[in-house]
């Protein structure tokens, strides 16, 4: 039984590589025996490579003759189902007939290879990624509750520990809200800092790839791995690659934490409020400075995102449309598809004017602080089926309540992480977020890497055993 | 002289928008609310703010996902 390794943070995976006392080989067998495992309660995984053995093979071969190529090589990881591979097909979540996606390797996961490690198979997400429930997939910590999305079935891969890593793409929260709800550290890079070549687009100018881990470093591994420009995406921007893993075990003294206390502080469920009102006092007596302030026009936001959001993905699916496939989409992705024939031009032109102040006035308040500190989402996991929810009195969707706290930094294309700060008093996971100024994860690597050796939620695990029963928090 | 609905009819072809009255209904009242944040993006004056789309004269070599059928 070798189920119980596949559940440990790379950096522990690595060393264990490289001084022989695992292999690759039985990290696949590990990954692949918590599949059988718990996967039929979570379907967090919609196929499997059939070549993972093989891959593992060659990189026990590789390591045992010095060959070792960074801290990802030989470790299993798993990527979202809209990432193009080679050998896997790719659905983006959809199950309409008549669509399916050319078999190459998308340029990250392509880097992912490259740096050795070991794709096992790909993740269930949201049809087409426009949506944050990703049915069916359950959340580890609570089967009858979502794992959030639309990257779900990544968080809740790494969440069972099935895999350490598994890829996520993030257009208004699709790697943070998963994350926020199932444990998880999920990292959307600033945009134009990972390739998008070879994910199929939801929205152009939103949509970033990133990591879902266990740990802020192993994040901070895959960074490295996939970071860099990239003549196959003309939004990839040729600046300079640092180590990210230069970030981890940084002190924080002096270093400036923001806190925006409208829009990210108003309507949050109480337990998540505490949990991350700790967090900044955890900052503040660690030595950071903290600087309150407040950005009104966050006001105008939702109306910014959607305008985009909605156009650019009736603009990618007009042969959906015109070719009736549409059709046979999920009811609440079709109607979003066919309502964005309502965003005038001047409305899609006046959200991107409304970036442009978004970026400076942002640019502004960075000159005073190195991070911004707030929850991931106002709510911890809700129930599967449940479209609404009451926070402070206020009754609103779950869709416009997930994302009301990650989506202004899409909008910013900014860096923002997520990881957990505790639990609620149902024991579900919460999220703290911590964003950044254009292309400064290491400050945003810094600041999360200093919170999570300061407390123990990384080693929570939920106690999902065989046949899929969760039974609550396991430390 | 047109009544309404044929007014109503010409408008959602000029826009596109191809769907039987009833799901047309269903559309729209998704759209409801989002139309309600969009009206209060419209009421900010940004005239002279430039856009965060820039455009470029250099060709992208963008490598997007093709579908296959």
């Amino acid at each position: 039984m070798t189920s119980d390794l596949i559940g440990q943070p790379v950096d522990m995976l690595a060393a264990m590589l490289r001084q022989g006392r695992t292999s690759s080989v039985d990290l696949v067998s590990s990954a692949l025996e918590r599949i059988a495992a718990v996967d039929g309660t979570l379907q967090s995984f919609v196929c499997l490579a059939s070549d993972a053995h093989e891959h593992a093979r060659c990189a026990d071969v590789e390591i045992s003759a010095g060959g070792w190529r960074g801290p990802l090589h030989g470790v299993p990881v798993a990527v979202k189902d809209n990432y193009l591979t080679s050998d896997m097909p790719t659905r983006a979540g959809t199950s309409a007939p008549g669509i399916a996606f050319e078999p190459r390797d998308s340029s990250v996961v392509a880097r992912l290879s490259a740096a050795g490690a070991v794709i096992i198979g790909k993740t269930r997400m949201h049809e087409f990624a426009w949506g944050n429930t990703t049915p069916p997939t359950r959340n580890p910590w609570d089967i009858a509750r979502v794992p959030g999305g639309s990257s779900g079935g990544s968080g809740a891969a790494v969440a069972a520990g099935i895999v350490p890593i598994a890829l996520g793409s993030d257009t208004g929260g699709s790697i943070r809200i998963p994350a926020s709800l199932c444990g998880t550290v999920g990292l959307k890079p600033t945009f134009g800092r990972v390739s998008g070549a070879g994910v199929v687009p939801h929205s152009w100018s939103l949509d970033h790839a990133g990591p879902l881990s266990l740990t802020v470093a192993d994040s901070a591994h895959v960074l490295n791995a996939i970071a860099g420009h990239d003549r196959g995406d003309p939004g990839t921007v040729p600046v300079e690659v640092p180590d990210f893993a230069t970030a981890l075990n940084q002190p924080i003294n002096g270093l400036r934490i923001g806190v925006c206390r409208n829009h990210f502080f108003e309507r949050n469920e109480t337990g998540v409020l505490a949990a991350v009102e700790e967090a900044i006092a955890y900052f503040r007596d660690s030595g950071a400075v903290v600087i309150p302030f407040e950005m009104p026009i966050l006001a105008y936001g939702l109306g910014a995102i959607f305008a985009i959001e909605l156009s650019s993905s009736t603009a990618y699916h007009a042969r959906n449309i015109a070719d009736r496939h549409i059709e046979a989409f999920t009811d609440d992705v079709r109607i979003l598809i066919e309502m964005g024939r309502l965003v005038t031009g001047p409305d899609y032109l006046k959200a991107e004017q409304f970036r442009r102040v978004l970026m400076q006035e942002l640019a502004r308040i960075f000159a005073s602080v190195d991070v911004i500190v707030g929850p991931t989402t106002p709510l911890t996991a809700w129930p599967i089926d449940e479209n609404t929810v009451q926070i402070d009195g206020t009754e609103e969707s779950t869709l416009a309540a997930s994302w009301r706290l990650t989506y202004p930094w899409n909008l910013a294309g900014l860096p923002a992480i997520s990881l957990p700060c505790g639990f609620d008093g149902r024991g579900l996971p919460i999220g703290l977020q911590i964003a950044g100024r254009p292309f400064d994860e290491l400050n945003v690597l810094r600041a999360a890497h200093a919170y999570e050796r300061g407390h123990e939620w990384k080693d929570a695990r939920p106690s999902i055993q065989r046949g899929g029963q969760s039974d609550g928090i396991n430390p | 002289m047109q009544n309404a609905t044929d007014e109503t009819d010409e408008l959602f072809e000029a826009i596109g928008l191809d769907l039987d009255t009833e799901r047309r209904s269903v559309v729209l009242a998704a759209f409801r609310p989002i139309a309600v944040e969009i009206a209060k993006l419209r009421s900010l004056d940004l005239g002279d703010v430039y856009p965060a789309v820039v455009f470029s004269p250099v060709p992208g070599m963008a490598e997007e996902p093709k579908e296959t059928r």
